[in-house]
């Protein structure tokens, strides 16, 4: 029995907050409609210069930037130099899996750009753990991520007394836990992070939850953890996304980049790499992530490209369901990795994504596999080759194809 | 901004204020005896219960007069809950009881038509006229109420308004005096950030 999905731009019911009105349009395309509709781009703008002016010139650095190197941060942290020369501190956040392709766009940006960047890579042990936790728990390994990448830059900013920090597009352009119809800016906060970012655990949580059977040193889990609301509060801080000032347009902004920064997009497992090569390309277990998405809800990231290329008229829905039809829901050369790093097979995976799937989707784990990127065989390895490993339910063919 | 100095009458919800005030970054001070007011910038009033035992305890603990000079000389004052029905000028409660009178009305038990007393959870509060410490607040949006008795003022001291049964005021205020019904503290961002507009209003309207 086939998801029921929306009429324009074809996201299933299992879709992270979605809805439908009496016509079968889904609320993210209302909210993008909105957008395009009803916000005074203008004045936006002009909150944007204001703010800017606020804090220009008066901290160690004008503002903080998280940045992955993805096409959003980039963008952001382009434009913000650009139109406003400001004097960012650039900071990032290392999750582990950085691809060669996106390190070498981050070195040609930040030479082109002349900006000051700090890097922090977390314990790699303790990651492994917490992506096992987090994946029993949730269906979704990257807790470390999502609260290393909003956590970490506020300690930063209160670290370096810089209070304004700005993130990239904001959430409602994709779900809506916000909506664009608030007339609102996005305050990414500590509001924002535990009820949604860190799928409802904080690192007090996490600690309780692994310290039984790892060997967990309490400061190890601080990385993670949101700074006191008080503490930003006497800062002055202010977390807000560029995209709640200016409207967001990642084809547009991507071609920015390409032309003015020489940004490159990249391979992602089990996508079509002609049509979407620069969406998700700064992690290399985003195939693995994607595939646990396909299998809990019955869509992944083919349907999300094609579901953003529907709504800006950018696509036909035959060509999108072919594109659907061709890549999506191919298993990733990198779960064989990712079994490695949490030393479990792929029986036991399946089992613990089974009890994750949201209805009434019914998963099949029977799946083909998707072609190996460029760079696969880059990507770390725990055991000394690729043919070692745990058990899989078949095996990944060698060649690219 | 200064220090905030939040009043101790022995009736109320000290540590729930004093926590929302901490979240914000700013400095308080429990104030249990009027010599304290000296060092404080602004005044909350917090309290739950009866009108007739909190001024009781305000006599006792010697609050009156030194709040009163305290208002005159302009500096902000946020009475919550009971502590807004303080500032009247009296309160209808087994008889008269002289209130503060730094916010001319009378506390009378509310009469909902079929509605239970109290007034107890989240309604919406509509503002009758712009003020300093509304700033960034919508119109309309839900504050927590827990009360039996409402505040009866004139139409030009009345800030805002809530409808239990029938409308009363739920904002009072009169220049840097000001009054609210629900509990602030308890009202997730909505109460927060008129809790952050009062630590920073120089008590002007």
């Amino acid at each position: 029995m086939p998801l029921k999905s929306c009429v324009r731009c074809g996201l299933p019911e299992t879709y992270e907050t979605i809805q439908f009105d009496e016509k079968g349009v889904c609320n993210i395309c209302s909210e993008r409609t909105f957008r395009d509709e009803a916000i005074d781009w203008k004045e936006r703008r002009r909150q944007l210069d204001a703010l800017v002016a606020t804090y220009r010139g008066k901290h160690p650095y004008d503002c903080i930037v998280p940045f992955s190197g993805g096409k959003d941060s980039t963008f952001t942290l382009n434009f913000l130099v650009r139109e406003y020369g400001l004097k960012p501190l650039v900071v990032q956040f290392n999750h582990g899996f950085l691809r060669p392709t996106l390190l070498a766009n981050n070195e040609r940006t930040f030479k082109q750009l002349g900006v000051e960047v700090l890097s922090f890579t977390p314990n790699w042990k303790v990651v492994k753990r917490l992506m096992r936790e987090s994946l029993i728990r949730k269906g979704d390994f990257c807790w470390h991520c999502h609260t290393g990448i909003f956590a970490f830059p506020m300690q930063i900013a209160l670290r370096f007394e810089t209070p304004l920090i700005f993130w990239g597009e904001p959430s409602a352009e994709y779900t809506a836990y916000y909506s664009y119809s608030d007339q609102e800016v996005e305050e990414v906060d500590e509001r924002r992070f535990n009820r949604w970012t860190n799928l409802g655990i904080t690192a007090e949580d996490m600690a309780g939850m692994i310290g039984g059977d790892f060997p967990l040193d309490p400061r190890d889990l601080a990385p993670y953890t949101y700074p006191s609301v008080r503490d930003l509060k006497r800062l002055g801080c202010r977390s807000v996304c560029l995209g709640s000032f200016v409207p967001w347009d990642v084809k547009r902004n991507t071609q920015e980049i390409m032309s003015e920064l020489g940004w490159k997009g990249d391979e992602v497992e089990g996508m079509p790499w002609e049509t979407y090569p620069y969406e998700k390309i700064e992690c290399y277990m985003q195939g693995v992530r994607d595939y646990i998405k396909y299998l809990k809800r019955g869509y992944s990231r083919v349907t999300q490209m094609t579901a953003l290329d529907l709504r800006n008229g950018r696509i036909t829905k035959e060509d999108a369901a072919r594109l659907i039809d061709e890549h999506e829901g191919r298993k990733p050369p990198s779960l064989r990795l990712f079994l490695e790093y949490l030393e479990m097979d792929e029986q036991e995976f399946n089992e613990i994504v089974r009890k994750t799937v949201v209805a009434p989707h019914v998963p099949d784990f029977g799946a083909e596999w998707a072609p190996m990127t460029w760079d696969f065989d880059r990507w770390h390895r725990e055991k000394a080759t690729h043919t070692d490993g745990p058990a899989l339910l078949d095996s990944p063919s060698k060649s690219r194809d | 901004m200064g220090t905030v100095g939040i009043l101790d009458i022995e009736m109320g919800n000290l540590r729930s204020l004093c926590n929302a005030i901490d979240s914000l970054g700013v400095d308080s001070r429990v104030a249990r005896e009027p010599s304290v007011l000296a060092e404080v910038s602004r005044v909350l009033i917090p309290g739950v219960g009866s009108y007739r035992a909190a001024m009781g305890n305000l006599t006792r603990l010697g609050f009156v007069d030194p709040l009163r000079r305290f208002a005159a000389a302009g500096k902000p004052v946020l009475g919550i809950c009971l502590g807004m029905q303080v500032l009247s000028t009296r309160g209808e409660e087994g008889g008269a009881v002289p209130g503060l009178a730094l916010i001319p009305g009378d506390v009378v038990l509310m009469e909902p038509d079929s509605l239970r007393l109290p007034h107890v959870g989240w309604n919406s509060v509509s503002f009758r006229s712009p003020h300093p410490v509304l700033e960034g607040i919508r119109d309309g949006k839900d504050f927590y109420f827990v009360h039996s008795y409402e505040f009866r003022c004139a139409p030009e001291h009345s800030y805002a308004e809530t409808s239990y049964g029938r409308p009363f005021s739920s904002i009072v205020g009169v220049g840097n005096v000001l009054g609210v019904q629900f509990h602030p503290e308890k009202s997730q961002r909505n109460g927060l950030q008129l809790l952050e507009n009062f630590c920073r209003w120089d008590g002007g309207c």
